[in-house]
């Protein structure tokens, strides 16, 4: 039986959503499988390291004490001797070798590619998108740079950094208002919709900004499209990847923000079986036609070729219900709860998609292992030495 | 070591009460039980010891001889002065486990002994009670479907009529002697479940009840392993044939055995109708049943809530007794309207990502397995029948297991999710001999099954859990 390490939680605005995340559908689904000795590995909001397989069970995390219960606990540090091994020194110190982790960590330190650089140093197989496309992938702004650079479409924009901000508030003013009204402000490293703000007039629009610096360090204004339809997908894959269905978000408040994604569930009758992000909030499969189905397929898939995605990511559009126009939005690389309630409308159950995941990570662990990263080298010898100049 | 560690458990105790408990105070089941234990910590899985007077009087009984044991094995170590002396002070602390189990069985018998004279004082003073109410006394026995056919009756009789029955499944003397006291004594309709254990059980029961109606709802092989054969069950259910008249005695049609025992005079009743009740254009969904009831002069259109054209035999019963206890065609409409799925029993739930569970983990017996393939195999979609088998099959444990295996092959279910026990190898045995197409998952336990399952289920798949075992058997 191989052994799994599930990392969530961590030091990011999305810690909450990670948790759901790491276990409907990841944890459910590898221990409901029967193939994995599970370990879940939970980072606090501070950055302690913990693993403990009570943590297996959500409840843990209800628990309005679960903060104070973690404390007594020894944290665990990761060893990569010999691969990847948790550890838990001390007098009665213990360790697990882990064959395969499946990040699940939203945003900052987790989703940007941080994660993904210790578990490459690791040298160990692990889930989703590698360090280089989590990376541009978290920039909404290198997102949209890569993607404008191979000729497919993006909204206009702008962006800036609080330093900019600071020094040359008026000419960055000034730079926004070339485009065309309303806007929408977007921290450019946040995910679950956190801090971002449709504005329509120039009040809004430095409160908005002020909001999204507080939040992060550079900020994207675009243009809002109207009449906005958005389109979401899911994409599963590394060198063949597949799409789910096209979804589009059915707006409760003015834009689609974090309440409507996680919180607004309530009335939906959410029962066993349930998702673990709001299933009621979005059309599956979007009603927008075959053909503009196929051009935003084709063009999700073009988006996670080029950025290098494996794994699974999420292609967000933006599309001008007018005139049909789609703009690609942004990528990101661990959509929450893996968009699993979108997989089962095309066909693909939780522990199907689960598994197969697992399967891509250790296909491209394996590819990667053919890929040689030295070289022998005499240079060292010749530090030092008598310098020949030609 | 499991097995040692978890006898000298201070759980072990409470296990040995709520295992008394759940075997209903039965030395031979409740051994069979402590054989097969192997860890006495995890023993109350799907309920919970109750704490009746009973199980309090044995739950101090075990920490008493605990407690003694633990004391008089200090007193004889401390006041040893010979090899022999230590020995048995270990001994007795060594088998501790040994003397709190003899202590318990000891306590049953007693208590056991003490109850008798009681429980007959109670009996006795409810069969009193009982002849002296006027309400109409309704008795139902059979091996399947009793408690089904008493909410239904109560359901329907209740747009016209005061009825009273024992909650849940109270078919013992006690229980039923218990119900009489707590009666007002205008009720018009009393509905009583005879249930039966061993020979003479119904007798003694339908003795007590007096009833001016029975209903036999079938005969087959539920609790077989304590009649041992077919023909003792039949006879112990038809002991309630002796105390009704033969006019007043309703038999199922579509159970063989209990068909085969119909004496002349005794109402038929089948899903095509009961008495003077006809049944057409019967309809069945995961919404519920409608169909066309008629006794020539009245004609309604039936709706009910619950799943499957089983259910008509119980419904069309239902309209029949009614009309003959003088309910008007409107009420037995509005009656049959409000019957819906009981707990446990083929009772729907609709999860949010589109699945449906089918909950049908109180039907256990062979009629009622056959009845319920046939209804998920009338709807649309993936499905999925998940099963530990029967208990209780006794000598026909591997043909009724065969048999189940062949029907769901037959009925072209998709996935069969099997827990692995002793008898699920049967159900696998007969999918493969019927030539199943589908799907075979095994699962260690039901929550082991259940988490994969839902793991696995897509929207549009229903889900159906046929019987679930009892922590006794488990």
């Amino acid at each position: 039986m191989k052994t799994i390490a599930v990392i969530f939680g961590g030091k990011s605005a999305e810690h909450d959503v990670s948790i759901i995340t790491a276990h409907t559908p990841i944890i459910d689904s590898l221990l409901a499988s029967g193939q994995f000795d599970v370990w879940p590995v939970y980072i606090t909001k501070e950055g302690t390291w913990y693993a403990d397989k009570a943590m297996n069970d959500i409840g843990f995390f209800k628990d309005p004490d679960y903060e104070t219960n973690l404390a007594k606990q020894k944290p665990v540090r990761l060893s990569f001797e010999k691969g990847l091994d948790l550890v838990w020194s001390g007098v009665l110190s213990k360790s697990v070798h882990i064959d395969v982790v499946f990040p699940s960590m939203h945003g900052t330190y987790g989703e940007d590619g941080s994660l993904m650089g210790v578990l490459r140093m690791a040298g160990v197989p692990f889930v989703g998108c590698d360090i280089f496309a989590s990376a541009v992938a978290m920039d909404k702004v290198l997102t949209k740079q890569v993607v404008a650079a191979e000729g497919m479409p993006v909204v206009p924009y702008a962006w800036f950094t609080r330093a900019d901000w600071a020094k040359g508030k008026d000419s960055l003013l000034a730079k926004i208002k070339a485009l065309r009204a309303p806007y929408f402000v977007k921290p450019v490293h946040l995910g679950s919709s956190i801090g971002i703000a449709k504005v329509k007039n120039d009040k809004e629009l430095e409160n908005a900004i002020e909001v999204a610096l507080h939040y992060d360090d550079k900020v994207l204004v675009e243009e809002s499209i109207e009449p906005l339809l958005e389109i979401t997908l899911p994409i599963m894959g590394n060198d063949e990847p597949r799409t789910a269905e096209c979804e589009r978000p059915l707006n409760k408040t003015e834009f689609f923000d974090f309440s409507d994604k996680y919180l607004s569930g309530g009335k939906g009758g959410k029962k066993g079986g349930g998702s673990g992000v709001n299933t009621q909030y979005s059309e599956v499969p979007a009603n927008i036609g075959d053909e503009m189905t196929k051009k935003i397929k084709d063009l999700g898939v073009r988006v996670y070729k080029t950025l290098g995605c494996t794994g699974i990511a999420r292609v967000d559009f933006l599309v001008n219900a007018d005139t049909n126009d789609v703009y690609v939005n942004e990528v990101n690389t661990l959509p929450g709860s893996l968009y699993h309630h979108n997989w089962k409308k095309a066909g693909v159950s939780n522990m199907e998609l689960v598994l197969e995941l697992v399967n891509l990570a250790e296909e491209r662990f394996a590819a990667t292992s053919n890929t040689t990263y030295t070289f022998q080298s005499d240079i060292l010898k010749k530090v030092g030495g008598s310098k020949t100049q030609s | 070591m499991n097995h040692w560690f978890s006898r000298r458990h201070p759980r072990y105790v409470r296990s040995l009460v709520y295992m008394l408990q759940a075997s209903e105070y039965n030395i031979a089941d409740f051994f069979k039980w402590h054989e097969r234990t192997r860890d006495f910590r995890t023993v109350e899985k799907r309920k919970r010891l109750v704490f009746t007077p009973k199980a309090i009087a044995l739950f101090m009984a075990g920490w008493a001889a605990l407690g003694l044991s633990l004391i008089l094995a200090v007193l004889i170590f401390s006041n040893a002065s010979s090899f022999w002396g230590y020995l048995l002070a270990f001994a007795i602390l060594f088998e501790t486990p040994l003397i709190i189990l003899l202590t318990l069985i000891a306590a049953v018998f007693i208590l056991g002994l003490l109850q008798r004279p009681v429980e007959w004082f109670m009996v006795a003073r409810a069969r009193k009670r009982l002849a002296a109410h006027h309400g109409v006394k309704i008795a139902i026995a059979g091996s399947f479907g009793k408690t089904s056919t008493r909410e239904i009756l109560k359901t329907v009789l209740s747009e016209g009529k005061k009825v009273a029955a024992p909650a849940d499944s109270h078919n013992t003397p006690l229980g039923i002697a218990r119900f009489v006291q707590g009666l007002k004594g205008d009720e018009n309709i009393l509905i009583f479940e005879l249930g039966e254990y061993y020979p003479g059980d119904v007798r003694k029961l339908a003795r007590t009840v007096g009833p001016d109606w029975g209903i036999v709802t079938g005969v087959n092989e539920a609790h077989l392993e304590k009649f041992r054969t077919l023909e003792r069950t039949a006879d112990t259910i038809f002991e309630l044939a002796e105390n009704v008249d033969a006019t007043r005695l309703y038999v199922n049609g579509e159970s063989p055995l209990a068909l085969a025992r119909a004496k002349e005079g005794n109402i038929i009743y089948t899903r095509e109708g009961a008495g003077a009740w006809n049944v057409v254009e019967a309809r069945t969904s995961l919404s519920g049943t409608t169909f066309t009831i008629s006794d020539g002069k009245r004609t309604i259109e039936g709706t009910s809530g619950l799943l499957g054209l089983h259910m008509l035999l119980p419904l069309a019963l239902a309209a029949d007794i009614a009309s003959r206890l003088g309910l008007s065609g409107d009420e037995i409409r509005r009656g049959l309207e409000k019957t819906r799925p009981f707990a446990h029993r083929l009772q729907p739930m609709h999860w949010a990502d589109g699945v449906t569970f089918l909950d049908d983990s109180y039907n256990g017996n062979p009629d009622g397995v056959r009845a319920v393939i046939a209804f998920l195999a009338s709807l649309p979609g993936r499905k999925f029948y998940v099963t530990p088998g029967l208990v209780e099959a006794g000598p026909r444990l591997r043909e009724v297991h065969e048999q189940i295996g062949a029907q769901i092959a037959e009925a072209g279910i998709e996935k069969v999710a099997l827990i692995r026990n002793s008898v699920t190898p049967h159900v696998e045995n007969g999918l493969k001999k019927a030539g199943f197409k589908g799907d075979i998952l095994w699962y260690e336990d039901m929550p082991a099954c259940l988490s994969a399952l839902r793991a696995l289920a897509l929207p549009g798949d229903v889900i159906l859990v046929q019987n679930d075992w009892p922590d006794q058997y488990a």
